[in-house]
């Protein structure tokens, strides 16, 4: 027996390679066992890698069943069909690279020469900004991406202009109170789920660390917290907000950090502008001396915080007073009407967390004496991704300005996108003593232009993400937005916005039938790539080359991805692949020139592109390693990585002496600046624009979603899980294998009450219906739903594709949202991501859906009851 | 091992781990995670179960086979040599934590993506398994022989799958149990299970 | 405290009572042809019905082992159940098997037709006595196995290897009391029991039986329960109790009662009661729940 060869895959002769997980756009550290015969058959994590300490979660754990798909596109390809649609068979045609490359730079150059604008991209790995942006090459800056838009459209440029950073988390060392509200952050999703949950799971289990989850289900992290708060969805900025009143109310904030680290002493007009002398310094009010001083005085001896004041003549607040003044109506029991949360709990929630925060304390941490508060209110993609984003967002932030735990150990942390290297701080100074507000994290953004130079109107948001589903809206009305040009080619790389965007499928189809000509690379068919008229396979990350470092919560560190194997397929990475269509289409040196911006290159000189060469996807991940600590890549392929935990210089407080943004003036400017250039160059719709959207205090202002007719009388959501990415990976048969065995993934989950009251039962299927769209599927019911809510999991959200692993599954709910500029935050172009429905009882499902075709058949196949055995 | 039902997160990354461990079939597993929602709306709570092979040591899948297939390793480890195996099931239906896996010849042929073809993982590693055999988690016994945790072990996020000694007071599962009140699965069955849970 | 009762989960991920998926209708038809046989072969060796016999051979000899081997997953080493009769009651029921089929031919070459010398009386008798020792230990070890399998709570019962040997008995006079009539070849009248009678007496001694056993169950663990309840009420009650009840042994009690000896009753009898035997095999398989993992309560 002993002489035997090894029979488990980790243990077989062969050799282990350090790499990073690529099954999200995180960035966990992995390690790749590969056979003797040349065969992956063991992916672990990588317990030299701080961030996730050797843990892989399920997607992480099932890389090998992607890389050896049978359904990926093995070579690239060409439509023989003229006709598209779904379930209509593009007929592919097998070419040679060097065709596809002719032929694909020769359709878009016709249109770009025609007018750059006519292309419309979607190229979101977030892993390789060097290929995100390479429509900046031509100046296009169109998007039909979803990345960033339905998650966070407007929590990055919040937290750019409150931490400047990317994303933010508590800090897990030191918080003892962590708020979750709206996201899966420490337990099934979010930054680097495997890594966070590990922690997260020591500070709770290891240090005793409490959670409480703000959610309308019971999700995985509402399960593992000590509480669950139930809530309506699309509330959350008014539980946000009455936390703040009962704070404010009963003195549990942290004055000193709001008059030293903020900006919340500063004094504002009833213009909302802050009350400046005629050098633009800014007032603040002495109230010892009883008058105003400029900020920065040395004579100062009691800041005020309160009160109304009057300076040259003009009344004026403390921004702080001007939010008390908004708090008045957010009483725990005013809001209650709103969020269903009981008022006594808010206002034991607030009192718990003020406590928790330890305002006065302090810690040592490297020789430096920082705030200890161990308390965080951290939140994501559920809490706010709804209409008025940008003031859902400030109301988050502030429940952790009134503890002052900005940045703070134990408090919300910036957390940097993609360093990129060692020596750069994230921050800068901006004016009157303030940090440098940083809202743009994924790069500048198009100027104001009239007629739009955008296909989705980025020009109007001042501090906006792309807003993909505006797309929509202007291809149904393209002169009401004088857009004067139609987009007809799509580049598409590794996104799938047919599933990723919200709007009805039948319209955006319209669009996509709208299109001359799409190019797509992705590894395996999607709803997407049925569009195509040409594929160009990728290799996939088993194969190929990067470095990266995205959102890692608390380390840093470039992270390098090598292949494990020869490509399997006669495939390209995405470097070659936009190298040779820029080459063809002349835009070589263009490209070159965005790289080196995008990816740093031009800090450090010697690392600059020759703007006349292709570079290899190794070259470019070497590149990368060199720029972030001077290391060559032998030195990365060996360790996989130079992660170490974040330098607490940089984490704490790196914004150390300058004022955090409590109240945002940018956005009354941004405003009136906005109105002005609409004016003048006399915008059509400028009277449809949502002005009341830009505030520089967050207020109770209701989302328009609670305002849908009366008979769509169910809130829907929708919701991801750890085994999951997006929708993507259900096509993998582990993943399947696991997440329909889930009783929270197989059906569209009730409250038992509601399904009562609905005179429906478990199994009954129903169509979904919103304003906008509808969809069919299954009832189950779980106590752990709030009774306003229907909530949809991303395992039931696949149309058709042909992938043959891919189950239909009734429909899809993005189709339920709105993609109107009603519903679209006008800051940011964040859109509301949850909607009304109405539900109607079927007795069959609709043609088509019938006879073991949906999803539910397959579940039906896993989960099978019926005794009577194997044999 | 002992399961620490604070720290589980339902994530079954242990089950993927353990398919990729042990190359197993569609639908096989050697480990799953269960989940139970408990109580009414609003005080309502989901706990998850991770559960594998308790290594009983009184094994009544032992008891049963009739081919001497199944035994108990020197350190407890309760192993199945799939040479032996007839298949009869006898032990699937014996034991109470329905931890006994099938290995039916279709799933070896059909493959993970039902099409008939295997990938060449799957052809790498269906020779360890006789088809129509019955097997199960065996404590990843090679890796623990080689000084490593088993794969679910090893991968999981939360740490919520602590493996060790229980003879060892001082190893972490021991003192586990001791700490927290560790309670074994299904005690009236009689089949002093290896496997603890603490919460 | 656990208010939400767990459900029957089938693979999924829930806690609940999971449907034992792994002896199916070849076991079943394997149990049920193993058992027959062996009661039918004691019946007609009682009654002297030699075809009785040989079918009762043939059925447990022949379609035993098939559907058995069937069911096997490697049925190339079927023969290795046989190795651990020390602990296996499928192997101790291996031998049985052997015992009774060699020993059952045995007995009908010689003692039966006396196609061959066999020395002394002494040692037909010995035969004879092994011979139907080892079928009433094939009628029974069936039970045994299943009552072995603790894990089943349905199963679990002492009444088990009862309601083998039960159903065998009444399923071998049924079909002997169908042979015997045509062939006239048996030597009833030097019995105490006439073959109806006693298909009567075992009627009601079965449903005693199954009675008892599902009594038990319902008021036994929770997955016992769960199981009787879906024999009674549940997914599987609109099959098996007309099955096993009313076709298995209502309606050949009533036959028995209205009609004994009459060739086309014992005929009707008999398929009736061999049906319902059959379903009850079936279902008390398919019926076999796991219990859940719950007894650590959730934490609070
Ligand atoms: N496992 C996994 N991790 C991922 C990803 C992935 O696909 N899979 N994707 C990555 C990306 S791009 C993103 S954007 C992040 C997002 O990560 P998360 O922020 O965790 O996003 P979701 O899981 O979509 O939503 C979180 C929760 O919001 C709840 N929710 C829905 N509506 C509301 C509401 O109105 N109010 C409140 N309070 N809650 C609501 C849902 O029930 C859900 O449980 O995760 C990243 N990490
Ligand atoms: N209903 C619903 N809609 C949502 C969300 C949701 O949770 N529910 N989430 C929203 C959010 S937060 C986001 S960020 C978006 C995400 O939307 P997308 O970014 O479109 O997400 P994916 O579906 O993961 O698409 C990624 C594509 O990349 C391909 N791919 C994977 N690896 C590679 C590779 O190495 N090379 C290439 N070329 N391609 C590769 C995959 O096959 C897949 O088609 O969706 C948004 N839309
Ligand atoms: S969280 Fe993302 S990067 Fe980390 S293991 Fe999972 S899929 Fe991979
Ligand atoms: S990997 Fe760990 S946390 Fe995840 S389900 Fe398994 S035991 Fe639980
Ligand atoms: S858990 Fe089941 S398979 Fe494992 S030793 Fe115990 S009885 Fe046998
Ligand atoms: S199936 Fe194999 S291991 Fe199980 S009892 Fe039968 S011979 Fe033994
Ligand atoms: S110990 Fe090994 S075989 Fe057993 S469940 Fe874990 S990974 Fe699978
Ligand atoms: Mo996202």
């Amino acid at each position: 027996m002993s002489s035997q060869e090894p029979i488990q895959n980790s243990l077989k002769p062969g050799k282990w390679i350090r790499s990073t997980c690529k099954m999200c756009l995180h960035s966990c550290g992995s390690m790749i066992h590969v056979t003797d015969a040349g065969i992956i058959n063991k992916i672990e994590g990588d317990p030299t890698n701080p961030s996730n300490n050797g843990k892989l979660c399920p997607k992480g754990n099932s890389a090998i069943m992607r890389h050896y798909d049978p359904n990926r596109f093995t070579q690239p390809l060409k439509r023989t069909n003229p006709e598209k649609g779904p379930g209509i068979d593009p007929k592919w045609e097998p070419i040679s690279w060097d065709e596809a490359f002719d032929l694909t730079a020769r359709e878009l150059k016709k249109s770009i020469d025609e007018d750059p604008r006519k292309l419309l991209p979607s190229i979101e790995d977030f892993q390789k900004f060097n290929i995100w942006n390479w429509p900046l090459a031509f100046g296009n800056q169109n998007s039909f991406q979803s990345g960033g838009t339905m998650c966070g459209g407007a929590y990055h440029p919040v937290n750019g202009i409150v931490h400047s950073a990317f994303a933010v988390a508590n800090d897990v060392k030191h918080c003892n109170y962590w708020i979750n509200d709206g996201t899966g952050d420490g337990f099934s999703s979010h930054l680097h789920a495997a890594a966070q949950s590990n922690w997260v799971a020591k500070a709770r289990i290891d240090r005793g660390m409490r959670c409480v989850t703000i959610e309308p289900r019971l999700s995985t992290s509402a399960a593992k917290s000590e509480e669950w708060i139930p809530i309506r969805p699309a509330t959350d900025r008014h539980f946000a907000l009455s936390l703040c009143h009962v704070m404010v109310k009963e003195g549990l904030c942290d004055y000193a950090f709001l008059r030293k680290d903020t900006n919340a002493p500063y004094l504002v007009g009833a213009d909302g502008y802050f009350v400046r002398n005629a050098e633009d310094k800014i007032y603040v009010w002495d109230s010892v001396d009883e008058e105003a001083k400029l900020w920065d005085d040395p004579g100062i001896k009691k800041i005020a915080l309160e009160g109304i004041y009057e300076v040259n003549g003009n009344e004026c607040k403390p921004a702080f007073q001007r939010f008390v003044d908004i708090l008045d109506d957010c009483s725990p029991e005013e809001t209650e009407k709103v969020t269903t949360v009981p008022a006594e709990t808010t206002w034991r929630i607030a009192r718990e967390f003020a406590e928790a925060a330890t305002i006065g304390a302090t810690i040592d941490i490297e020789g430096r004496t920082l705030p200890l508060r161990p308390a965080g209110y951290n939140y994501y993609r559920g809490a706010q991704g709804h209409k008025h984003g940008f003031q859902t967002n400030h109301a988050f932030k502030m429940v952790n300005f009134m503890v002052g735990n900005i940045d703070t150990p134990g408090g919300l942390m910036g957390v940097t996108l993609d360093d990129q290297w060692v020596d750069r701080s994230h921050v800068e100074p901006g004016e009157n003593g303030m940090m440098l507000p940083q809202p743009h994290q994924l790069g500048p953004l198009p100027p104001f232009a009239f007629p739009p130079t955008t296909h989705h109107l980025l020009n109007y948001f001042p501090v906006g993400l792309h807003p993909p589903h505006l797309n929509l809206e202007v291809f149904l009305n393209r002169e009401k937005y004088g857009v004067d040009f139609v987009p007809d080619v799509m580049v598409i790389c590794h996104s799938n916005p047919l599933w990723a965007i919200q709007g009805p499928r039948h319209k955006w189809l319209e669009f996509m039938r709208s299109m001359r000509f799409i190019v797509v690379s992705d590894i395996i068919p999607t709803e997407t790539t049925l569009w195509a008229d040409v594929i160009l396979p990728s290799h996939d990350a088993l194969e190929s080359w990067n470095m990266t470092m995205i959102e890692p919560p608390h380390t840093e560190g470039m992270c390098l991805r090598q292949p494990a194997t020869e490509p399997l397929h006669n495939t390209k990475s995405e470097e070659e692949i936009f190298y040779e269509l820029s080459e063809r289409m002349g835009i070589l040196e263009g490209y070159n020139a965005v790289i080196n911006i995008v990816s740093g290159f031009e800090h450090k000189p010697e690392l600059m592109l020759e703007l006349d060469k292709k570079y290899t996807d190794k070259e470019i991940a070497r590149r990368k390693g060199l720029l972030w600590n001077d290391k060559d890549i032998d030195w990365y392929a060996e360790r996989g990585h130079a992660v170490t935990e974040r330098r607490t210089d940089k984490w704490y407080r790196p914004w150390e002496g300058m004022r955090l943004h409590f109240y945002i003036e940018d956005m009354v400017k941004e405003r009136d600046q906005l109105k002005a250039n609409m004016e003048e160059a006399d915008v059509p719709f400028r009277n449809d624009w949502c002005w009341d959207d830009y505030q520089p205090l967050p207020t109770a202002v209701l989302d328009p979603v609670h305002e849908e007719p009366a008979e769509y009388d169910l809130y829907g959501i929708f919701y991801k899980d750890i085994q999951l990415n997006f929708g993507e990976s259900l096509s993998n048969p582990w993943i399947k294998d696991i997440v329909y065995r889930d009783p929270v993934h197989i059906a569209l989950i009730l409250n038992p009450k509601t399904a009562a009251a609905q005179g429906l039962e478990q199994r009954d299927i129903v169509k979904v219906e919103s304003p906008n769209g509808f969809l069919f599927g299954r009832i189950g019911t779980s106590e752990g739903m709030h009774p306003d809510t229907l909530g949809v999991s991303n395992a039931l959200s696949r149309t058709k594709t042909s992938h043959k692993g891919v189950a239909h599954a009734g429909g899809h709910f993005n189709d339920l949202l709105p993609y109107d500029l009603k519903n679209t935050d006008a800051v940011t172009g964040q859109p509301e991501t949850v909607c009304k429905v109405k539900l109607t009882k079927l007795d069959d499902w609709p043609e088509g859906l019938k006879d073991g075709k949906s999803v539910y058949d397959l579940v039906d196949k896993l989960q099978e009851t019926g005794g009577g055995g194997v044999h | 091992m002992v399961f620490d039902l604070r720290r589980c997160i339902g994530c079954n990354a242990c089950v993927v781990a353990c398919k990729q461990e042990n190359s197993l079939p569609d639908g096989v597993f050697f480990t799953r995670t269960l989940s139970q929602e408990y109580g009414v709306f609003p005080n309502v709570n989901r706990v998850y179960i991770p559960t594998l092979c308790n290594h009983c040591e009184d094994a009544p899948c032992q008891k049963v086979c009739p081919s001497g297939a199944t035994y108990t390793r020197d350190d407890g480890i309760v192993m199945v040599d799939g040479e032996k195996c007839i298949g009869c099931n006898s032990c699937a239906v014996a034991c109470p934590y329905d931890q006994r896996s099938v290995m039916t010849k279709e799933s070896f042929e059909d493959g993970l993506y039902a099409d008939g073809n295997l990938t060449p993982f799957e052809e790498q590693g269906y020779t360890r398994f006789t088809p129509g055999t019955v097997t199960k988690c065996d404590f990843c016994s090679e890796r623990v022989d080689a000084g490593l945790d088993p794969a679910c072990v090893a991968t999981c996020p939360t740490d919520a799958r602590i493996f060790g000694d229980l003879d060892d007071p001082q190893s972490k599962a021991r003192q586990l149990i001791d700490e927290r009140g560790g309670k074994p699965p299904l005690p009236e069955k009689n089949t002093k299970p290896k496997v603890f849970y603490v919460s | 405290m656990a208010s939400a009762q767990p459900a029957i989960v089938g693979d999924s991920f829930a806690v609940g009572y999971r449907f034992q998926r792994y002896w199916g209708t070849s076991m079943a038809s394997a149990f049920f042809c193993g058992e027959l046989g062996a009661g039918l072969f004691l019946v007609s060796l009682y009654y002297s019905v030699n075809a009785g016999m040989i079918l009762g051979l043939v059925v447990t000899a022949v379609l035993k082992t098939y559907f058995h081997t069937s069911h096997m997953g490697v049925p190339a080493k079927s023969w290795r159940a046989i190795l651990r009769p020390d602990r296996a009651w499928v192997s101790r029921g291996l031998i049985m098997i052997v015992l009774f089929t060699g020993f059952g031919v045995l007995h009908v070459v010689t003692g039966a037709y006396g196609l061959f010398e066999m020395g002394s009386s002494a040692t037909l008798d010995i035969i004879k006595i092994v011979a139907a020792l080892a079928a009433v230990g094939v009628m029974a070890y069936h039970g045994f196995a299943m009552s072995d399998s603790t894990a089943i709570s349905l199963w679990d019962s002492r009444l088990m290897p009862l309601v083998s040997v039960g159903y065998a008995l009444l399923g071998g006079a049924v079909v002997t009391a169908v042979l015997a009539g045509p062939t006239q070849a048996g030597d009833v009248s030097q019995t105490a029991v006439s073959l109806p009678s006693l298909g009567l007496v075992l009627v009601l001694l079965n449903a005693g039986l199954v009675s008892a056993l599902l009594y038990g169950a319902y008021h036994g663990s929770p997955g016992a329960r769960i199981s009787a309840e879906m024999l009674f009420k549940g997914v599987f009650a609109r099959q098996f109790v007309p099955l096993v009840f009313v076709l298995g042994l209502a309606l050949p009690f009533a036959l028995l009662l209205w009609a004994p000896g009459s060739f086309f009753v014992e005929l009707a009898v008999a398929i009736a009661a061999l049906i319902g035997y059959y379903a009850f095999r079936v279902f008390i398989l398919r019926a076999g729940v796991y219990e859940p993992i719950m007894n650590f309560a959730p934490p609070e």
